[in-house]
């Protein structure tokens, strides 16, 4: 056997042990439920649908790293949700949300949010030329 | 159903579009397969008609592609909307110098200037590849015939009719959207561009897309050799000339790769340079593959080693290109991404084009894998290849790595198709996920830089060279162990993994350092290697400093802990309020939101910072000025750019989060006008008024706008300004405003004062202009004549009649040609309080008719006119009349629920070390480069 193949058989077994451990971090997305029956404090995604009709609030002059608001998750559960950051711009637009974060005191409470816009691809609307 | 006549539609270019779409996919398959008998005949380079045939269908080809590019580009420029691309991508006020950006916005762009580059560099190929050409151009012109099917827009003659071969770029809107507008025959009059987002129109947006893109294109050339070279199955003579295509692909994508990076940070808020996106993942991987790949090829073309290592990378590498293509475009990473497009119908094109070349690829190696040559003798473990194969491997390893996790959204939909109740696998936290195989990866790459560069390829005279290969090495581990001591002294690194990624990273450098100097003395042909490594290894360093030492200085621990119960980590509490002109302490800095001003649309907020050492004694100042983008009507904010101050060793990143509702779009302002609970209070001079939380006296009364925002030019007819003195009932502050009122020609300006302290607006009500302009019919005149110089007495005034002015102004009067115009100077002191004011009142003939402008001189109440010029005794009419100014029951609208309007919320950063991230990855390119162009010369001379 040559060495070469010695030496790659060990970065192989290394390259294994480190996609192992890659794995095992990985997760699922939670409901909002399931994320709450969690004992650990380890951060979990959620998925959701942002719900337009209930209150959001954003009062950086109270604290600029706490926006509330509320969302629908794939279970049909609808939460309130805190974002321990601004509120995004054109926020109210979105439709789908990835959070990512954790149960304090009963409130699901989101270090991170992925927010997916709908994009100029898929709407039908024609800009119509406005008169001015 | 009748047919539309349209009316103002410009069809040519579609038509001809079609043509060239058609022409340029013909004339692929054509090149394809002129090349394809070219090499099959086997005859010679010079008279071999299939040869000929093959270039010319491939230049027809990609005359037909840059011609229809030319096309859309025109129909974009002339904003014809008709044209979806147009309407899309464009709009009548995006300037020339986005025009390029718009174009490759969208996918049929970048397709067409993917596209593009391959036409290049074919012709490139055509020029110089010598007996090369034909399998190699036969390779291209299928990837071209791939390529050009996405442009097809070809709707299948079966199922159910929406199932079609690509997107035709220059189809009409109305082709592709069917709306109740297009039943109007002159739709086009009413439609206008959608433009191109903000975000893009930018620089970076201009440049970064097209180097990318020609750094994926020509990865396909070490790809095309690879086939080439196992179809003739000539095993030796492809190493050569692919070399210098792999290092100009490493060059050309690793620049562009560098680019976004450079985009992400200091244009976009991503608050860093790399965030391990599967976007960003995915130009990467192809990237690193092929520096794999130009690695085994040196040993290849050294030692005759490696050849399969690098058949092997250069098929994956174009593989990988078109696998990231197909991740960015097909949807699939939407819920991963930040910066995916959304699916557009191409995924199942996508995915046999994939397929098509993988198998052509790792088919015919395998196919051929026996024949391949390989060198019976092993490497000797004392030899350069022998640790440079292992690097390879290294930076294979990490790649998988890269690829497996962002393929994640991938397995899931795979998975999901046999087993639909299966639970998506995520990432959780991607930037600890990848950092945590990632920097083994690395610590084994810059160890393994340093270690082969110090070896001699075939360990040739290992006995002599032995003591000084232990020498250098074990020299540079030790200053090396001694640096990586002191920098722990300015980083503050905790966990030991970095603390040896930090080690091997400075071993890396000094070994590369000494190489440069030492061995090869500085000769600048034989130093791109060693340039490129001295870069990766600072680049590493760079990365090690910003990872650890990224901190949100942002952040007032004092005020901001304990806000949330059960949060231990305040670190991520990123954002922090400044109130206009009220030092914040932030960590290590005191800052100041001095005020805001504006550029056209653009925003910008100055906010002073003051660095403090521990016992809070200012270290240096600097102000920062990061801005928000209103769109063209200021009726809302689409997009907020950080200003970022680049000291050598620290970087100090700013941005704007958030600013008061009221100031980010029209409709919540509107929404908290509406809020404002306004009573109208009415006050006397000298009185005191009592609201619900504070009380008021009004102090003076000016004639005259004293408000800041007032513009100094302009003259008022009529003005008042009430001086008022806030007195808070709980707190000592006092506070002054001066909300004022005036009348210029027919326009009422109100100046509302906000007191953002008292969330307390005053503004004065409409109806003191009416006090203040009373109808001319309620003043009784008494006329006066006199000369110039007399006094006469009027009430408790005396009047002057000091001159005459024979260039008089008045707010009312618009001077023209032919006009005889006068005005009085009159200097009015009152007997009472002595006061002295001076008012000139015009006089004007125009075409024969006499008539005249009032003035008021509002301190003594006194309205004037000039209504004849006696010509005999040159004396002169005045007209005066006494309307003195109510100095009680004046009402002021008073609302005491204001939200603050003065404050904004900042994000900021301290990223360490930022630099030798950047200027590591200049010196990667430009070794890259330098091996290039040595290379390139070498041919040459």
């Amino acid at each position: 056997m040559k060495k070469i193949h010695i030496v790659a058989g060990l970065l192989l077994i290394g390259a294994v042990v480190l996609l192992i451990i890659s794995t095992s971090d990985l997760g699922t997305y939670y409901t909002f439920s399931e994320a709450e029956l969690l004992e650990d404090n380890r951060n979990v995604k959620v998925i959701g649908l942002l719900s337009k009709d209930k209150e959001m609030v954003y009062q950086p002059e109270i604290d600029p790293n706490r926006f509330s608001f509320y969302m629908k998750d794939e279970a049909g559960e609808e939460r309130q949700v805190i974002l321990l950051s601004e509120k995004p711009q054109d926020f109210e637009m979105s439709e789908q949300l990835v959070l990512t974060g954790r149960f304090i005191n009963g409130v699901f409470t989101a270090r991170e949010m992925l927010m997916k816009c709908p994009s100029k691809y898929q709407d039908d609307e024609i800009f119509v030329r406005s008169e001015i | 159903m009748n047919e539309i006549q349209y009316i103002g539609e410009t069809l040519w270019p579609r038509h001809l579009g079609q043509l060239l779409i058609v022409t340029g996919f013909v004339t692929a398959i054509g090149a394809a397969l002129a090349y394809f008998f070219s090499e099959k005949s086997k005859e010679g380079l010079t008279n071999n008609p299939w040869l000929k045939t093959g270039n010319w269908a491939f230049t027809v080809h990609g005359v037909s592609i840059i011609g229809l590019m030319a096309l859309i580009f025109y129909v974009m420029l002339n904003k014809m909307y008709e044209y979806a691309y147009a309407f899309n991508h464009v709009s009548d006020d995006l300037p020339f110098k986005y025009m390029f950006s718009a174009f490759w916005e969208g996918q049929e762009g970048s397709f067409l200037l993917w596209m593009f580059w391959h036409i290049i560099l074919g012709w490139v190929l055509i020029w110089k590849a010598g007996h090369w050409r034909a399998p190699v151009m036969m390779v291209l012109a299928l990837i071209q015939v791939f390529l050009t099917s996405m442009i097809l827009g070809f709707y299948l003659p079966f199922g159910d009719g929406s199932s079609k071969i690509g997107i035709n770029p220059i189809i009409l809107l109305r082709e592709v959207q069917d709306a109740p507008i297009f039943a109007n025959a002159e739709y086009l009059e009413l439609i206008t561009g959608s433009g191109l987002n903000i975000l893009l129109q930018n620089y970076w947006m201009t440049i970064h897309p097209p180097t990318t893109f020609l750094g994926f294109a020509s990865a396909a050339i070490p790809f095309c050799f690879v086939v080439a070279a196992l179809w003739r199955q000539d095993y030796k003579g492809w190493l050569k000339p692919t070399l210098k295509w792999a290092l100009f692909s490493g060059f050309t994508l690793g620049t562009g790769i560098l680019m976004g990076s450079a985009w992400a940070y200091e244009a976009l808020t991503f608050g860093g340079y790399w965030a391990w996106d599967p976007v960003e993942n995915m130009s990467l991987v192809p990237w690193l593959i092929i520096i794999a790949g130009i690695h085994t090829n040196l040993i290849a073309k050294s030692t005759g080693h490696s050849i399969r290592a690098t058949m092997i990378f250069y098929l994956l590498a174009f593989c990988l290109v078109v696998y990231s293509t197909y991740l960015v475009r097909s949807g699939i990473l939407e819920d991963t991404s930040v910066h995916a497009f959304t699916e557009m119908g191409l995924e199942n094109q996508l995915v046999i084009f994939i397929l098509f070349f993988l198998f052509l690829g790792l088919g015919l190696f395998f196919k051929r894998y026996n024949s391949i040559p390989t060198v019976q003798k092993e490497e000797d473990w004392n030899s350069r290849e022998f640790w440079m194969f292992i690097g390879a491997m290294v930076i294979a390893i990490g790649s998988t790595l890269i690829t497996y996790s962002t393929s994640l959204p991938v397995f899931n939909a795979i998975i999901q198709t046999f087993d639909p109740l299966y639970a998506s696998k995520v990432i959780e936290d991607p930037i600890s996920h990848y950092n945590q195989h990632q920097l083994w990866v690395a610590v084994l790459m810059s160890i393994l830089t340093g270690i082969s560069i110090a070896m001699r390829y075939r360990g040739t005279n290992w006995q002599n060279y032995k003591p000084k290969f232990w020498g250098i090495t074990l020299f540079a581990a030790a200053i090396a162990a001694v640096i990586t001591w002191l920098l722990l002294f300015w980083l503050n690194i905790v966990a030991w993994q970095y603390v040896l990624l930090l080690f091997a990273a400075v071993f890396a450098f000094m070994i590369n350092l000494d190489y440069l100097i030492l061995r090869i003395k500085g000769n600048i042909k034989a130093s791109g290697s060693a340039i490129a490594h001295l870069g990766f290894a600072m680049m590493i360093f760079g990365i090690i400093a910003t990872g650890v030492n990224k901190t949100y200085i942002s952040s007032n621990v004092f005020a901001q802990s304990g806000l949330l119960e059960g949060m231990e980590d305040e670190d991520l509490l990123s954002n922090i309020v400044l109130i206009k002109g009220e030092p914040m302490f932030m960590r290590g800095y005191i800052a100041t939101y001095q005020g805001d001003h504006f550029d056209g649309i653009t925003r910008s907020f100055d906010i002073d910072f003051v660095k403090i050492d521990e016992d809070a004694n200012p270290i240096a100042e600097f102000t920062l000025s990061p801005n928000v983008q209103y769109d063209k009507r200021f009726s809302k904010i689409e997009a907020a750019n950080p200003d970022i101050r680049r000291r050598p060793l620290e970087d100090i990143f700013t941005r704007i989060s958030r600013l008061p509702a009221q100031q980010i779009d029209l409709e919540s302002a509107r929404e908290i006008e509406d809020s404002l609970r306004f009573e109208t209070y009415y006050m006397g001079l000298g009185d005191t008024t009592f609201t619900s939380k504070h009380f008021i006296v009004l102090d003076e009364i000016h004639h005259e706008i004293l408000h800041p925002e007032k513009d100094p030019a302009a003259k008022d007819d009529i003005a008042l300004t009430l001086q008022m003195r806030i007195h808070s009932l709980d707190s000592d502050t006092i506070y002054t405003a001066l909300p004022g009122i005036s009348l210029r020609g027919a326009f009422v300006f109100r100046y509302p004062e906000q007191i953002d302290p008292l969330n307390m607006r005053l503004q004065l009500s409409d109806t003191l202009i009416d006090d203040l302009f009373l109808a001319e019919t309620a003043l009784d005149f008494t006329t006066y004549e006199v000369a110039r110089g007399e006094t006469f007495e009027y009430n408790d005034f005396t009047i002057r009649f000091v001159d005459v002015n024979q260039e008089p102004w008045h707010p009312s009067y618009d001077p023209i040609d032919g006009d005889i115009a006068l005005s009085a100077i009159l200097e009015v002191t009152s007997k009472l309080t002595g006061s002295v004011e001076r008012t000139e009142p015009v006089y004007l003939i125009r075409d024969a008719i006499q008539t005249n402008f009032k003035t008021m001189v509002p301190e003594a109440g006194l309205h004037f006119r000039f209504t004849r010029i006696d010509p005999n005794s040159g004396k002169m009419t005045f007209l005066v009349a006494e309307q003195a100014m109510k100095t009680f029951d004046l009402p002021v609208e008073i609302a005491e629920n204001v939200p603050r309007s003065d404050f904004i919320v900042l994000e900021a950063i301290k990223f360490q070390g930022l630099n030798f991230f950047w200027l590591g990855s200049v010196f990667m390119m430009l070794g890259l480069l330098l091996s290039l162009i040595v290379r390139l010369r070498a041919k040459l001379g």
